[in-house]
């Protein structure tokens, strides 16, 4: 009885250190890297104007490779409360946007445009505008940013 | 041996009750006790081809915090996935949700399966026994047990006729905690009755930071509590119980309410100004949530001869509600007109019925078999979408044998088939769809997005089984393995949404092709005991051929405030891992005891770790023990968690410090039993892992002190 009682604490302990060691053997050889994106303008708090394109400029940087932006723009009326007595009913549309942009193949990205053009009639106020990228593997990283929609901004943008 | 189920538990509850009649259970002090519970929990592991765990008063007093998912917390293995103070399930060896049973009363619990922010609703100062049973359990109940149970007894009635009860008081410093439960109970004859009512209210929870990250956003916490983390719970329930010779019934009916605030950065975009302190820490604000479970169960069984016959009924109503002040991404959307700010509503109705036999007629031999069954169906409401409505109905037929050659080996076997039908409806969201034909949507995409739930109807059949011995050489060693193959059902969630989540803000897809998950697992454990030394070491690998996960697909979503679409995929995934325990009894009166934990899991497909793998932790303690006095302190290191999944933080690890102490005062014929204790002694700065609130940046509770009072009474009837 007692030699099969060592049998099984070596037994035990041979499992404990398998168990152990094959944690080590399979590495993590998949990204969960995040890309990085290093959002320029606009900055937190900016006041933009409606009816002109936005100045958009970021850097997007990945370990791995990169494959994709979305920007998307929805307002902010009330604490994010977007309910249908707080429209304006000036005849203005509460500005939405939702558009993404392929950087496939590429580790790092300056990425500077003017496509998101302010319709005229979108309603002035607070918005929330946020920038999304992921690379290949599917890994997110997100921004968000607090702006203001105006028509009455000067274009202080050297471009 | 497998028999350690719900019957065999109510068997060995009755055996032990039998010895514990010799004393009163409520007037016995420590020491007697403990005589009581190492035999029941002797019993119950020498029958058990699985490493189990039995707590009982003791653990419960030590680690009373007024939620049972968070006390359970403190076994190794197991983990409390937390949403504030308020709403915690249960996670097992890094599996949580659906993959988790709890069982009251020989019914399983539903409710705190659905998602990362539903809890388990139970009155923690109403629990009498637990039984944990890390690993594999479909065996015994079903599909969604596949990670492991909880089984929660009721102690057995006093032998003596008498009025007995008790008052329990709580209090706590970090939320403000006031809490209370009064129990009154009454035994004559054969019957046994007690009835008790708990009700806790607690404030905003205290945080050691002034300010969270969320968004890439700071956002200030005012005074360091947590704006709007404030709530309520209040528990009713009633049991009665009935024997007579060989005949034994019983009958629970009980009902749970909670309603609790959500920071309210939880929900939506945080504004700096959403989050100025209101002047009262108590009040809950919206967005808030409400719970209410009903629950009545009933308990039957027989015996003739060596046979015995087991019924068990159970009707449960989970209502869930959750508020928020109406808001919508899509402008056509008007506040509806009444209750305008109720965004989402969930009820769900679920009846259960078992019956089993069991068999000794072979004197080495015991058999088991019986049949599960078990309906639910829900309605749901509200401004807003989360669940789609369903029905689901399952059956399973089990066998199970137990064989013991000698008086130290046993072999237990079984194997048991479910069949389920499920059949979820269609919800299309008119408002999504008019904005997005608004922006300019059409054709197949519009299509694919205004269907917030797909009608899905599926019929899934699944084999479960496991094999395992049971050797205890000598007194002092015993030794199990366990073979098991375990199942479970793709939920609604899985199968059939679309849309985003308004938890986790991810456009979260199912996959109504989905098969139905199968895992096998090997469990070992070797358990030494012997002169006040205690040792146990439980080592334990799993594979999964299709575990369901949410896989980041890499394609954007259109909905506003997403990013890319999550979609619940299968994947080839181990776990491997193990718990140890260490005891020893030193100089007369000193216990020290470590324990430890360790658990890895691995998506194959991805080569990445599952999300939500909790940290390898490790937990010492020193305790002083003389007579009615008992005094201890602990320190709980938890390691770096950087085993990250796609999309999730690592998280940083961590050191707790906590002391208590536990006293008996005799008053009169009563003994007053308080225990005092403090949490995060040094009030660190931490974040747990599996927190709904990690990815928010919000630390844990800080310091907390704790008092709870627990005073029996017992009157004797002639």
């Amino acid at each position: 009885m007692k030699t099969s009682l060592k049998i099984l604490n070596l037994c035990l302990l041979a499992v404990s250190f398998y168990a152990f060691s094959s944690c080590d053997d399979d590495k993590n050889d998949g990204d969960v890297t995040k890309p990085i994106i290093n959002l320029e303008e606009p900055a937190e708090g900016d006041t933009l104007k409606i009816g002109a394109g936005i100045h958009f400029e970021m850097e997007l940087s990945d370990d791995e490779m990169l494959k994709s932006y979305k920007v998307d723009i929805h307002s902010n009326f009330d604490g994010h409360v977007h309910s249908e007595s707080l429209k304006v009913a000036s005849g203005t549309v509460d500005f939405t946007y939702n558009h993404s942009w392929d950087v496939s193949g590429k580790k790092n990205t300056h990425i500077h445009h003017h496509e998101i053009v302010i319709p005229v009639d979108a309603t002035p106020g607070k918005y929330h505008l946020m920038v999304y990228c992921t690379d290949e593997a599917g890994n997110e990283s997100y921004i968000a940013r607090n702006v203001v929609l105006s028509t009455e901004v000067e274009d202080d943008h050297d471009e | 041996m497998r028999n350690g189920f719900l019957t065999g538990m109510l068997m060995f509850a009755s055996i032990s009750s039998i010895s514990a009649q010799k004393e009163d259970s409520v007037m016995t002090g420590t020491l007697d006790e403990v005589v009581v519970r190492s035999s029941y929990k002797r019993t119950c592991s020498l029958n058990t081809v699985q490493h189990v765990d039995v707590l009982e008063k003791t653990f419960f007093r030590e680690h009373f915090t007024g939620n049972l998912t968070q006390t359970l917390g403190h076994i190794p293995g197991v983990h409390s996935m937390d949403i504030g103070a308020g709403f915690s399930k249960p996670m097992i060896r890094g599996m949580g949700f659906s993959r988790i049973s709890v069982i009251e009363n020989g019914i399983k619990q539903e409710g705190q399966q659905w998602g990362a922010d539903h809890g388990l609703e139970m009155d923690a100062f109403g629990v009498g026994r637990v039984t944990v049973r890390k690993g594999p359990s479909s065996l015994l109940y079903g599909s969604d047990a596949m990670g492991g149970a909880i089984e929660i007894t009721q102690i057995p009635p006093p032998s003596e006729n008498q009025w007995l009860g008790e008052v329990d008081l709580l209090g706590k410093s970090v939320n403000g905690t006031l809490g209370a439960s009064l129990m009154v109970g009454c035994k004559k004859g054969g019957w046994f009755s007690k009835f008790r009512f708990s009700e806790q209210h607690f404030g905003d929870y205290h945080v050691p930071t002034d300010t969270v990250v969320y968004l890439t956003q700071r956002l200030p916490i005012e005074g360091e509590k947590l704006k709007n983390t404030a709530g309520l719970e209040r528990d009713a329930s009633w049991y009665v119980d009935y024997r007579k010779g060989r005949y034994q019934a019983n009958v629970a009916v009980s009902d749970a309410y909670q309603k609790v605030g959500f920071f309210s950065g939880a929900h939506g975009i945080p504004d700096a100004a959403q989050l100025k302190d209101d002047g009262n820490s108590r009040d809950i604000d919206l967005p808030y949530s409400t719970v209410n479970h009903l629950k009545l169960t009933a308990h039957q069984q027989y015996g003739w001869g060596r046979t015995f016959g087991y019924l068990d009924l159970g009707f449960q109503n989970n209502h869930r509600e959750e508020w928020s002040l109406f808001h919508t991404h899509y402008g056509t959307q008007t506040p509806p007109e009444t209750n305008p700010n109720k965004e989402l509503e969930f009820s769900l109705n679920t009846f259960s019925s078992s019956l089993k036999i069991r068999n000794f007629s072979h004197d080495n031999w015991e058999h088991t078999s019986g049949c599960d069954f078990q309906y639910q169906e829900n309605e749901i409401g509200g401004y807003s979408f989360l669940l789609p409505e369903y029905d689901r109905l399952m059956c399973g037929l089990l066998w199970l044998s137990t064989w013991k050659p000698t008086s130290k080996l046993s072999f237990s076997g079984g194997i048991r088939y479910d069949h389920g039908r499920l059949n979820i409806a269609a919800y299309q969201d008119i408002y999504l769809a008019a904005y997005l034909s608004g922006q300019g949507y059409g054709g197949d995409v519009l299509e694919s997005y205004r269907w917030r739930s797909y009608a899905v109807e599926r019929d899934f059949g699944d084999f479960s089984g496991s094999l395992g011995c049971v050797w205890n050489p000598v007194a002092s060693t015993l030794f199990k393995m366990n073979v098991g193959r375990s199942f479970r059902l793709p939920g609604a969630n899985e199968l059939a949404s679309n849309g985003m989540h308004h938890g986790t803000f991810r456009h979260e897809q199912g996959n109504a092709s989905l098969a139905t998950e199968q895992g096998w697992q090997l469990d070992i454990s070797y358990t030494y005991e012997c002169n006040g030394l205690y040792f146990m070491l439980t080592p334990f690998g799993s594979w999964f051929s299709n575990y369901i996960y949410l896989k980041p697909t890499g394609e954007w979503s259109i909905l506003p405030h997403t990013g890319q679409i999550y979609r619940y995929t299968e994947a080839q995934v181990t776990f491997v891992g193990l718990e140890m325990e260490f005891s020893v009894n030193f100089l007369r009166h000193f216990t020290y005891k470590v324990d430890g934990e360790y658990v890895r899991s691995r998506n194959l497909d991805e080569h990445i770790p599952l999300p939500f793998s909790p940290p390898a932790s490790m937990c010492n303690s020193v305790a002083w023990q003389k007579k009615y006095f008992r005094i201890y302190a602990e320190w709980q290191g938890v390691m770096a968690q950087h085993e990250e999944s796609r999309n999730e933080e690592s998280t940083p690890g961590y050191n707790l410090w906590n002391m208590g102490a536990t006293f008996n005062i005799p008053i009169s014929k009563t003994e007053l039993e308080l225990t005092l204790s403090a949490q995060n002694i040094l009030d660190n700065r931490y974040y747990n892992h599996l927190s709904f609130y990690r990815k928010m940046e919000i630390p844990e509770p800080g310091r907390n002190f704790q008092l709870l009072i627990k005073v029996p009474f017992k009157i004797k009837k002639k």
